[in-house]
């Protein structure tokens, strides 16, 4: 009876090892791809979380994936199939591309996107009063005709560089936006002349700030000015 | 030696046993059940369709939207307070922001199955059920058809529409269907339902259709698809889904479906009617949802603790305090309760009203607000809704100033228990609010409607409810009729349908009608009925009612020097945000199933 038990046993472990002599033979996420979503209007696209995404479909494939965008405008993904994938940025305050673009993507893959931003912050200042701040600017729009309309427009404030939508402390941005909801062609020269204050900073803090311009595209997106570093003395 | 001649015996006693049994295989399956048994009597027929009516996606007390739940069938699906409500404003509660906009997954073709199976076999039949048989079954059959499309169609936009058994065997270019477009789903969904409408009889039984309810659901359906065709053609997200027309209607063809909506509406005029069984109007709205055998339900769903079907509302709704087990998690906001205007919680001056008890604050309130609302200072089973959100040893100036100030700059006193007593006064009440956990209100007020107030406490436990659903009633009947008229320019029906509505409420009746007092009446008639998500939806209003969105509550304290109650309005004390995308007023196809089936291709815009 042992005797038998011992040749199942080691049928049993005879079939088990043999049967992981395959190995899979695809390789892993091995390709990388990065870029730059750059403005038509000079610089990258300042973005900020839950904006810009690049947008993958790999052929053959049915499920889309996406890489987000850095805050800067860049983006990065380094665990990717070797494949063609047809490409797209979306989810951006830019007018939209519906053309895609094939890119075979393999070991450290590049490719710059260029798009037109619905709004361009410029002449971006800002001036501490005491604990008050204050943000002064113009918006531009590249392209008037058929802009949508422009929502509101509000200061983002974060103790950290990273600071946009969904990364700012609200007392300080939200809760001090100044409804727009009008037509970039009906407004004046003087609408487009933005001063945004932040009351009560606290002393003796560094803040990060930044302004952003909000949509009402698909996706209510914003564009968004550089990052400025404000002290606030003791 | 042994070995081998056991071996051998039992070689042979398999190969003896293998061999003779194959010749008896051939025989019919008695585990399942046949056509001929289902079919060979309307019991049988009977107990196929309570399936299907069992799987309908009625969102119920226990319908839970998100990617986590979905249509709920057996026991132990407790979270009741997961549901829409609190993702929308009317509560706030569990999700921590628009959590369910992405749904869970729907895709009920398996459902769809078992009716396409009835409606191709009933006619086979026609010996044994006898033709007004047949026929009423199968205009049942079309409307629960209906039924499942509707719930995809509001979702998904255009779906495929299957209406036969689809063969497993089939070639795989046959079973990879194409979306059909949205308009060919509601145009199909309104067929059905007039199929429903045709075959089926005037009365049934309690929790099965009959022709009303195919009107009645139409009504419903045909007011969808209309805002669809209105305010989709303006506030959308493109895409090419939307270019090839699997999402979105021409807007010219709103005022049809406006219209099918409104025919189907009246085709129920004198056949329900409001429930109005009892004088106090409080009381009769309150029983409105409990009482059995109310002129005003046209389809409710059932359950049963004997089944295992029961479900947990009264356990979930309440706080502990008022229950034998479970807690509460989701709580009506502020603003739900302004929509009947402002509290009057503030003098002219700006400071806060002084009460000498809570419960004065509900005087002169709307009975329909106080019916669907639990207030500070009402009761429940023999105990009183003592909300107090802390103490004030004394308090001086506005309430805006104070609700201005940082947290730790107020002069409140605060405690993270029931037990924390303030110069022999208890500091928080037995319901809250407070923040040290989730079961205790954080917006000064609890739900009431369905609430079971005769059950006695110590059954108020989790699967222990059976008070049924109401998923359509006369009321909402009369409020899509009410819309579609509006919408039609027919001012007059409009007003007449709104005013029975604010007559039974206890409200003042209007003079004039407009489509936002329309819109008005329906969110405080409706609330957390799970009709408001969708009402959001259809009109193309939720990213503009849920950007950013917070929301607020009602807190009360106790003025200790005045021997006083102030209350004042205040952030929810969740302190969540809400925003709704413009991608989410269509849900993406699930993954899984464009997995199996590309043809599904291209998804709707932004998925």
């Amino acid at each position: 009876m042992k005797k038998l038990i011992n040749i199942i046993l080691a049928g049993v472990a005879i079939m088990a090892i043999s049967a992981c002599t395959k190995i899979d033979n695809y390789d892993g996420p091995n390709a990388s791809f990065q870029g730059n979503i750059i403005s038509s209007e000079g610089g990258n696209l300042l973005t900020s979380g839950g904006s810009v995404t690049i947008k993958l479909q790999q052929i053959g494939w049915t499920t889309p994936q996406t890489i987000p965008s850095k805050f800067d405008g860049t983006f990065e993904d380094s665990k990717l199939f070797q494949s063609n994938y047809k490409v797209i940025p979306t989810g951006g305050a830019f007018w939209p591309i519906y053309d895609t673009v094939v890119v075979k993507i393999g070991k450290d893959t590049r490719h710059d996107f260029t798009v037109t931003p619905y709004i361009v912050i410029k002449n971006f200042k800002t001036a501490l009063n005491g604990t008050t701040l204050t943000l002064t600017f113009n918006i531009v729009a590249p392209i008037a005709a058929g802009l949508p309309t422009i929502k509101d427009i509000q200061p983002y404030v974060n103790t950290t560089k990273l600071v946009g939508a969904g990364a700012s402390i609200r007392d300080f941005s939200d809760v001090n936006a100044i409804t727009i909801n009008k037509e970039y062609t009906d407004m004046s020269d003087a609408d487009k002349a933005i001063t945004l204050t932040i009351p009560n900073l606290i002393k003796g803090r560094t803040f990060f700030v930044r302004a952003g311009v909000r949509l009402s595209d698909s996706y209510n997106s914003s564009n968004f000015s550089e990052i400025i570093q404000v002290d606030v003395p003791k | 030696m042994k070995i081998i001649n056991k071996l051998v015996i039992a070689i042979a006693v398999t190969v003896g046993v293998s061999v003779t049994s194959c010749q008896r295989l051939d025989i019919p399956p008695t585990n399942i059940v046949t056509p001929d048994i289902i079919y060979s009597s309307e019991a049988g027929v009977k107990s196929f369709l309570a399936t299907i009516y069992q799987n309908l996606p009625i969102e119920d007390f226990k319908f839970r939207p998100d990617a986590g739940g979905g249509i709920r069938t057996g026991s132990n699906d407790w979270e009741n307070f997961y549901n829409e409500a609190s993702c929308i404003g009317e509560e706030v509660g569990p999700f921590g922001g628009m959590d369910i906009a992405g749904g869970f997954g729907y895709w009920p073709y398996g459902d769809i199955r078992n009716v396409n199976t009835l409606i191709a076999e009933l006619p086979k039949h026609v010996s044994t059920l006898s033709q007004p048989t047949v026929d009423a079954l199968l205009g049942e059959a079309h409307f629960l058809r209906a039924y499942y499309y509707f719930a995809m169609a509001k979702r998904y936009g255009g779906i495929p529409i299957i209406t036969t058994p689809q063969d497993p065997a089939a070639p795989l270019s046959q079973l990879q269907v194409h979306r059909d477009k949205e308009q060919a789903t509601w145009d199909f969904i309104a067929t059905e339902l007039d199929l429903g409408y045709k075959m089926m009889p005037e009365t049934s039984d309690a929790g099965r259709a009959n022709k009303y309810v195919a009107a009645a659901l139409k009504s419903r359906a045909m007011l969808y698809a209309a805002c669809v065709a209105k305010y989709g053609s303006v506030n959308f997200v493109d895409g090419q889904a939307r270019s090839l027309g699997l999402v979105g209607i021409p807007a010219d063809q709103a005022s049809k479906y406006f219209q099918a909506a409104y025919d189907a509406a009246k085709l129920l005029d004198g056949k329900y009617s409001l429930y109005n069984a009892n004088s106090d109007k409080v009381q009769n709205y309150v029983d409105l949802f409990l009482k059995s055998g109310s002129p005003e339900n046209i389809f409710i769903k059932q359950y049963s603790i004997a089944n295992h079907t029961a479900h947990s509302w009264d356990a979930t709704m309440s706080p502990r305090y008022f229950t034998a087990n479970a807690l509460s998690r989701s709580y009506p906001t502020y603003d739900f309760v302004s929509l009947w205007g402002d509290l009057q919680v503030t003098n002219a001056d700006g400071t806060p009203k002084r009460f000498d008890n809570r419960a004065q604050l509900q005087q002169g309130l709307e009975p329909r607000l106080l019916a669907t609302v639990y207030f500070p200072g009402a009761t429940l089973r023999g105990l009183t809704f003592d909300m107090q959100r802390g103490i004030y040893p004394s308090f001086s100036g506005t309430a805006a100033a104070e609700v201005a100030k940082q947290p730790n700059s107020r002069s409140y006193i605060l405690a993270g228990d029931t037990k924390t007593l303030y110069n022999g006064k208890q500091v928080i009440g037995f319901t809250g609010p407070w923040t040290g956990g989730d079961e205790l209100t954080r917006t000064g007020f609890y739900v009431r409607k369905y609430v079971d107030y005769n059950k006695p406490q110590a059954a108020v436990d989790l699967n222990r409810s059976e008070q049924p659903w109401i998923d359509l009633r006369y009321g909402e009947i009369l409020l899509n009729r009410a819309e579609a008229a509006m919408e039609l320019g027919n001012t007059g029906d409009a007003l007449t349908s709104v005013n029975l509505i604010r007559t039974r409420a206890g409200a003042t009746p209007y003079a004039s009608i407009d489509l936002d007092k329309v819109r008005k009446e329906r969110r405080m008639e409706l609330a957390f009925e799970n009709q408001y998500y969708w009402d959001l939806k259809r009109w193309r209003t939720a990213d503009v009612v849920l950007d950013r969105a917070h929301f607020k509550g009602l807190m009360p304290y106790y003025v200790f020097n005045e021997n006083k109650y102030i209350f004042m309005v205040e952030p929810e004390l969740f302190n969540r945000e809400y925003t709704f995308q413009k991608q989410f007023y269509y849900e993406g196809i699930p993954g899984d199933q464009i997995g199996k089936n590309p043809n599904l291709l291209p998804n709707n815009p932004n998925y």
